[in-house]
């Protein structure tokens, strides 16, 4: 099996975020509950935005380390 | 001299017959089905071509054979370049093959379908080994020739769909010479670098022998040994490779596998939106609900006992104060008859009464004279009478 790894903080922000989601649609929730979840809730959303609008596309190039790796192969 | 039998050595024959044959046969062109054919470790070639009445032996060097864009397999039917040349010390003579095509195109198909059937047969396609794509990676390894369109096309899409991403890229060899091999090494590089966690094995469209690379069997057994899932993207929606069949996802272009790799940022944008805007009209509800609650709990029987209690008291409070009042009224008046009896007794010491029965009072400087030695003889006094004052002079 793959080895367990840990899921970014963007990502558990918004599983995190569908969660409080779902519970806040549920029937029996209490009043007071739900506030102190729709408070996490809007914090969460306005981290995943910042993330969002702060994001810029990474991009690295492996080609030495490429051609070390064959040499190696080879 | 004409009637001397020439008597040749073995060497001297054999020398003549490789001059005659490598000679007139420097440069041939030849059409046969490859059989019995080895790729030596060495990195040579060793194989037989035949037809239905004769074969021939066939090498191809290392230096060549990279050149050659497919693995030649038993059955196939190609068309080779080359040389005939004669080995002296195993007498026998082979076709040194400077270059080599398939005879058709339906000889590629043919291994195509060969190669399917096989690795199918392996289990290498099979739905138990496909692995999940991660819907949130954070590092794509990328397979593919750096300077060509491809590659712009997916960093122009993740760019655009999933800019939180980083792209991690092997540059490789795609098609022409050690293509198969510069995959199969950028794959197993990515499998050694961290966190990997999808990579994209991609290139643009192009012929089926631009192509053929992804169809060589190395390569999709580097795509299955693969511990990160893979997902192809090589040529167009129409172009299907034994690479697509055992990657974990296959899609139809590179461009599509970028899309299939990186969740959309408008939609996750959509969705923290959706969030708070649904969120708070549920709150909101909830809250109207409460409030709703709360108002028909206190206008219930049981919240209004206290009131009524309240209500109750204070009239016995008013009865009893009106009680008071009728009693202090009652007093009163009997004070009121003792207060006129008192003034009736007292009214018995009026003067105007003992004026009446005919005394007289006498005043002096505005004073009664109530003693003889107090009257003065030379000053008018006052006699004040019941019916009326009298002046004496």
């Amino acid at each position: 099996m793959q080895k367990k790894k840990i899921k970014s903080n963007f990502e558990q922000d918004l599983l995190r975020l569908e969660e409080i989601s779902r519970m806040l649609e549920e029937d029996n929730i209490e009043l007071e509950e739900a506030i102190v979840l729709f408070d996490e809730g809007v914090k969460l959303s306005k981290s995943c935005l910042k993330t969002l609008r702060e994001s810029e596309l990474k991009i690295t190039e492996l080609k030495s380390q490429l051609e070390k790796f064959s040499q190696v192969e080879e | 001299m004409p009637n001397e039998i020439q008597i040749l050595t073995v060497s001297e024959l054999t020398k003549e017959i490789r001059k005659t044959l490598e000679e007139n046969f420097q440069k041939v062109t030849v059409i046969g089905e490859i059989s019995n054919f080895k790729a030596h470790v060495s990195g040579h070639w060793y194989f037989s071509l035949k037809d239905a009445d004769a074969v021939i032996n066939c090498t191809m060097w290392k230096g060549l054979n990279q050149y050659v864009f497919f693995t030649p397999q038993d059955g196939m039917k190609i068309v080779v370049n080359g040389s005939i040349t004669v080995y002296p010390a195993r007498g026998n003579y082979q076709l040194d093959i400077r270059s080599m095509k398939p005879s058709g195109l339906g000889e590629l198909q043919e291994a195509f379908e060969k190669l399917k059937k096989k690795l199918d047969a392996e289990g290498l396609f099979d739905e138990q080994y496909k692995k999940p794509i991660p819907s949130f990676p954070q590092k794509i390894g990328i397979v593919t020739a750096i300077d060509c369109a491809a590659f712009k096309d997916m960093v122009s899409v993740a760019h655009r769909r999933f800019p939180l991403v980083e792209l991690i890229i092997a540059p490789t060899r795609v098609q022409g010479i050690g293509a198969a091999e510069s995959i199969v090494n950028s794959i197993k590089f990515l499998n050694e670098q961290k966190n990997i966690d999808v990579i994209i094995v991609g290139r643009g469209g192009g012929s089926i022998e631009d192509l053929w690379a992804f169809n060589e069997e190395k390569v999709s057994r580097a795509i299955f040994s693969s511990k990160i899932p893979i997902i192809s993207g090589v040529g167009h929606e129409v172009d299907f490779t034994i690479a697509d069949y055992v990657a974990d996802l296959r899609a139809p272009t590179p461009s599509a596998a970028m899309e299939i790799a990186t969740p959309d940022i408008r939609e996750i944008h959509n969705f923290i939106n959706e969030f708070v805007l649904i969120s708070s009209r549920v709150i909101n509800e909830n809250l109207e609900e409460s409030k709703e609650k709360l108002n028909s709990l206190t206008r219930s029987y049981g919240f209004r006992i206290p009131y009524e209690l309240v209500k109750r008291k204070s009239q016995q409070i008013d009865i009893t104060v009106s009680r008071i009042l009728k009693n202090i009224e009652k007093s009163s008046i009997v004070y009121d008859k003792k207060i006129s009896l008192l003034a009736k007794s007292l009214e018995a010491f009026d003067v105007k009464k003992t004026l009446r029965r005919g005394f007289v009072l006498v005043e002096q400087n505005s004073k009664f004279v109530t003693r003889a030695n107090k009257f003065n003889k030379k000053q008018n006094a006052r006699l004040k009478f019941y019916d009326g004052d009298v002046n004496t002079r």
